[in-house]
């Protein structure tokens, strides 16, 4: 019997022995998969845009591009929760306006594959985000549907209660369900409860989490904390603003009751952005026990030049809070995919999707600065070297996977 | 109203915003105070031949003065910038930002440009020039859309064909290449924004070229030629000394793609003798990288023959930022790693860009001129850099944008250099 697996091993190895098996064939790098329980130095083989082989030794020959990362991370492709991408050429709006980005400008040179945007279309706009953005994309987009049903289209059309339909927005997450992770809501400043609650209804029917964003002045965090489920994701955590109380108190402590939601389920995303990350509570939270579970960026136009500039600084910066290297990748990649409910994503288990990234930790002297201007010091800083989606190489720094230049 | 009583207004509220100007303007003067001191760095300025230690002080959005040891005692903050390079704003002077959602456009209005404030700052770029996505049709709607709507200053080159680079099929309709209406739009009614006139993707013989050049003496201004797309390659000999005016491009001058564009070096490595004379002839050459545009088996030979581009620029749009360019500071650092000195490619994206679109009050640090100024730490370290053939030269250097001044204001700090340490917050308390 024994003899008759071998048999049957040896002949299925046969076929792409005989050729070139891997198409890219990454050596000798530090691995960090949560999700297969892999920190270590390992050799990756990469075939018709899969995950084909990791292992301790894969032998040059058997790859036609081998990269040397010997000295680099390699981890899967990142996935950003939290931006806004329904990019447009509306003045003043995220919904198709110009305060939204373009994904691809700003996710493989960061090393993310997949992006999750955060709730800026609503029913009423989902597959215009769609044709404009999602389809034209070399990055994953997903998103988050907004109850309302334009999205973040601004006043007053965002508090318009008729139209936070939870009848439509299923139906848009029914079918859509590849692209649509769950429901949104974020920018609603009534006293009444029924956008939550139908906000709840649409993505509980599915069985997806709901994102909650802070402009949400008259609710209280007590009441929206105790509404939300395991799974269900509260974004801008660290935040410091009038619109919602903050979690750490003005005495430094976090208030039990956020404590007590961290550890029923509900996920903590940083949800960073241009005003959504105070040191004044990160510090604190994390040396009291709350870890984010992602780290949402809030990509947009108003972000990206202010002290978030891209999710790997993001990273970065909770390293130089404390936070240790394998532990940032896990939220960044594995832990991400499971809060958004794609367990596909966000490792490198054989026969996955091959979207990874090589990153390069860099020591010197860094700052690190938040939403009130203020700054902490650090000592690393991960750099993006390379990165593959699909198999295919989307960025490369240093030309890790080029030709070396030869006179004729 | 009738128009009369508009225009009327019109005037009356000029006059009365000159009056307010003429009072209040000797307030500011008279106090000339120092908001910010750049001190301890070691300022690159080509235009005024500075290559020393020099600090240099910014009143509100302007530069006040350049000088050795300005006291950091009478600046209202004084950024300390030992061991960093400053330099001013850098001008990108080939770009596509005139971005939409236009799915059946393919650069003008659509989603190959890019919206520019995610890609300048960062990498120290404070103006860029739009190379001809848009012309005279629709010009005005990329003015709207991203021109007005951002931080980065937005220059263009006005496409000699109506509605810019909406398609390739539209862009050899001569019917649509229009000289009277593109001079008008240049000198009339955008003088201020648009800086000369691009010349591209035709297909046939010298027409488009000739209608530009045309525009080009209308307008008093320079043309920008991408001669790309013949097949086969029509004469980029002709091209530069019959063509072409003395101050008129030439971009992607270290293109290698024979079959449809001639190139600059030839076949054994050696530049043709006419490109030294047509440089000399006052014709610029202007980088433009791109995704498709930059060899290194064009650009190491001319580089180590003596011919070196006017003009570092990018060529940006969504097909080359993520390959062999990614960004102007990455740009510049290949440049250096090839054999240029830091001076050499300062100036090559600040000052001679300036000159070259007319636009002497950009491209230096000047008292008196608007505050676009970069800082930049050059790194050394084990590097590659790319060219668009996937093949790699690997380098010691590399420039890393440590801040960034739009007008006198902060657009990007790496590091946080001009914040306190976040303990110091909660002691203000």
């Amino acid at each position: 019997m024994k003899n008759l697996c071998l048999l049957i091993l040896g002949f299925a190895f046969c076929l792409p022995l005989s050729a070139q098996e891997f198409d890219i064939l990454i050596q000798r790098a530090y691995l960090v998969d949560a999700k297969n329980k892999i920190q270590d130095t390992m050799n990756v083989g990469i075939a018709d845009g899969k995950i084909a082989l990791v292992a301790r030794t894969i032998p040059s020959e058997k790859a036609k591009k081998v990269i040397n990362a010997s000295g680099l991370i390699l981890s899967p492709g990142l996935i950003d929760i939290h931006t806004h991408v329904f990019v447009g050429s509306k003045a003043s709006t995220f919904a198709d306006g110009f305060s939204s980005v373009s994904p691809d400008d700003f996710t493989f040179r960061s090393g993310i594959t997949t992006v999750v945007d955060a709730g800026t279309s609503g029913w009423r706009n989902f597959e215009t985000f769609k044709k404009n953005v999602i389809d034209a994309s070399h990055t994953r987009v997903l998103a988050f549907l907004n109850i309302a049903g334009s999205g973040m289209s601004g006043h007053p059309t965002q508090e318009n209660l008729q139209d936070m339909d939870p009848e439509k927005a299923l139906e848009m997450l029914q079918r859509y369900p590849d692209i649509l992770v769950g429901i949104k809501i974020g920018h609603f400043t009534g006293p009444e409860w029924h956008p939550f609650e139908n906000a709840l209804v649409a993505s509980g029917k599915v069985q997806k989490p709901l994102l909650v964003e802070c402009h949400l002045p008259r609710y209280t965090l007590a009441e929206q904390l105790e509404k939300m489920r395991p799974g269900d994701i509260l974004t801008h955590s660290f935040e410091e603003i009038d619109e919602r109380m903050p979690i750490v108190d003005e005495k430094g402590q976090l208030r039990p009751f956020v404590l007590a939601a961290y550890e029923r389920g509900v996920h903590f995303d940083v949800g960073h952005g241009g005003a959504g990350f105070w040191f004044s509570q990160a510090i604190p939270a994390l040396r009291q026990g709350l870890k984010p579970h992602t780290f949402g960026t809030d990509l947009h136009r108003f972000s990206m030049n202010s002290g978030m500039k891209n999710m790997l600084n993001v990273m970065s910066k909770f390293m130089a809070m404390g936070m240790e290297l394998e532990a940032v990748i896990q939220r960044a990649s594995w832990q991400a995919a499971q809060v958004i409910q794609r367990p596909d994503l966000g490792h490198l288990t054989e026969g996955a999707v091959a979207d990874l990234t090589l990153l390069k930790l860099l020591e010197g002297d860094f700052g690190f600065v938040d939403a009130g201007g203020n700054r902490i010091k650090g000592k690393h800083k991960l750099e993006t070297e390379l990165t593959i989606k699909g198999g295919k190489v989307v960025y490369d720094l240093n030309g890790l996977a080029a030709k070396n230049y030869n006179y004729q | 109203m009738t128009s009369y009583e508009s225009f009327s207004g019109l005037v009356l509220h000029r006059l009365l915003a000159i009056a307010c100007t003429l009072l209040l303007g000797t307030v500011p003067v008279a106090a000339q105070e120092i908001d910010l001191l750049l001190k301890g760095g070691h300022l690159l300025d080509p235009k005024n031949g500075i290559n020393e230690p020099m600090d240099l002080a910014i009143s509100g959005k302007t530069i006040l003065k350049v000088e050795k040891d300005i006291p950091a005692s009478s600046a209202k903050k004084t950024l300390d910038l030992s061991g960093l390079y400053i330099t001013p704003g850098l001008l990108d002077m080939h770009v596509h930002v005139f971005h939409g959602t236009n799915t059946e456009s393919y650069i003008a209005d659509a989603l190959t440009s890019l919206p520019p404030d995610g890609f300048t700052f960062r990498s120290g770029v404070t103006t860029v020039v739009d190379a001809g996505s848009s012309g005279w049709r629709n010009f005005r709607q990329f003015k709207e859309q991203t021109i007005d709507r951002s931080q980065t200053r937005v220059l263009a080159l006005l496409n000699i064909v109506g509605t810019g680079m909406y398609g390739r099929f539209e862009e050899q309709n001569v019917m649509d290449m229009n000289p009277t209406m593109t001079a008008h739009m240049i000198n009339r009614l955008f003088p201020e924004i648009l800086v000369g006139i691009k010349s591209a993707h035709y297909w046939g013989d010298f027409t488009q070229v000739d209608i530009a050049v045309e525009a080009g003496n209308l307008a008093n201004v320079p043309v920008m030629v991408d001669f790309g797309e013949h097949q086969p390659p029509n004469s980029i000999e002709a091209l530069f000394m019959q063509h072409l005016r003395p101050g008129d491009i030439f971009t992607h001058t270290f293109s290698y793609g024979p079959n449809n564009r001639e190139t600059v070096v030839d076949e054994n490595l050696k530049v043709k003798p006419f490109v030294f004379e047509a440089q000399e002839r006052g014709i610029r050459f202007d980088v433009g990288h791109g995704g498709g545009a930059f060899s290194f088996r064009q650009a190491i030979p001319a580089i180590e023959q003596g011919f070196l581009p006017d003009v570092i620029s990018s060529d940006l749009h969504k097909d080359s930022m993520n390959g062999g360019f990614k960004d102007m500071a990455n740009l510049l650092s290949k440049f250096m790693n090839m054999g240029l000195s830091l001076e050499e490619v300062i100036l090559r994206a600040t000052w001679n860009p300036a000159q070259v679109i007319h636009r002497e009050d950009l491209g230096n640090l000047d008292p008196g001129s608007e505050a676009d100024i970069a800082v930049f730490r050059l790194v050394e370290g084990d590097f590659g850099f790319q060219d668009i053939r996937r093949t790699r030269i690997d380098g010691t250097q590399r420039l890393e944008t440590e801040l960034t001044l739009r007008a006198g204001r902060i657009v990007w700090d790496l590091n946080g250099i001009n914040a306190p340490h976040w303990e110091t917050e909660i002691s203000n308390r």
